[in-house]
């Protein structure tokens, strides 16, 4: 899963799979509908669906910037 | 005796990739006594997988009686399974984890994590590489998905 590798590559990032239905407060929380959906710093960001390493990067670069 | 979660079918795909396993990893598991239906079935699905590889070593706390540790490994959640990387006796947390029982979708993406860590290699570009090791800020990235 994509999120485990970045974690792999920094100490900086965590990566926690999580499944929607036993964790459905947390879903709620936020807006999980679709799945994958990949909720960034507690929201600063979000992805749905499963994208290529690239997108990630890109949103990760977007959320990033805007908590400096 | 009870019946195991995973079928000879799955097991012998298993045993298959597993042969792409090369260094140890280690498995950290966190129940609790109460309200978790699925703590019982994880631990079991984790002790069975773990069976099929000497470099798997699971090792089973629980999420309030070791609570210093969940900690130290940031699981506030029941039933977590943490992948780390294990090298002589010494683990390195990775920030890897699943909350939730490992089943559907969930099961590949285990099976792909623990091949990913025992290889010690994440698979990236080199491009996301260096972005990855450049970032020096918390990022924490929470991946919903159902079983089905």
């Amino acid at each position: 899963m994509l999120a485990h590798q970045a974690a792999m590559e920094s100490p900086w990032v965590e990566a926690e799979m999580v499944e929607a239905m036993e964790f459905f407060e947390l879903s709620d929380r936020y807006g999980v509908s679709g799945v994958p959906h990949t909720v960034i710093n507690n929201g600063a960001g979000n992805i749905i669906g499963a994208v290529p390493e690239e997108k990630l990067v890109a949103e990760l670069k977007r959320v990033l910037s805007k908590e400096k | 005796m009870t019946q195991s979660l995973l079928n000879d079918e799955i097991n012998r795909q298993i045993v298959d990739v597993f042969k792409n396993l090369s260094k140890p990893v280690a498995i950290l598991f966190f129940g609790k006594q109460e309200d978790c239906e699925y703590c019982a079935d994880t631990q079991r699905l984790l002790e069975e997988i773990c069976q099929l590889s000497d470099l798997l070593h699971l090792s089973v706390f629980d999420l309030e009686s070791d609570a210093d540790l969940a900690q130290q490994y940031k699981v506030d959640k029941a039933p977590s399974t943490v992948l780390a990387a294990l090298d002589d006796d010494q683990i390195t947390d990775l920030g890897i984890r699943f909350a939730g029982i490992p089943a559907g979708s969930e099961f590949t993406s285990l099976i792909n994590s623990l091949i990913m860590i025992s290889n010690r290699d994440s698979g990236l570009s080199q491009a996301s590489r260096d972005f990855l090791k450049a970032i020096t800020q918390p990022v924490f990235l929470q991946v919903f998905v159902t079983p089905t």
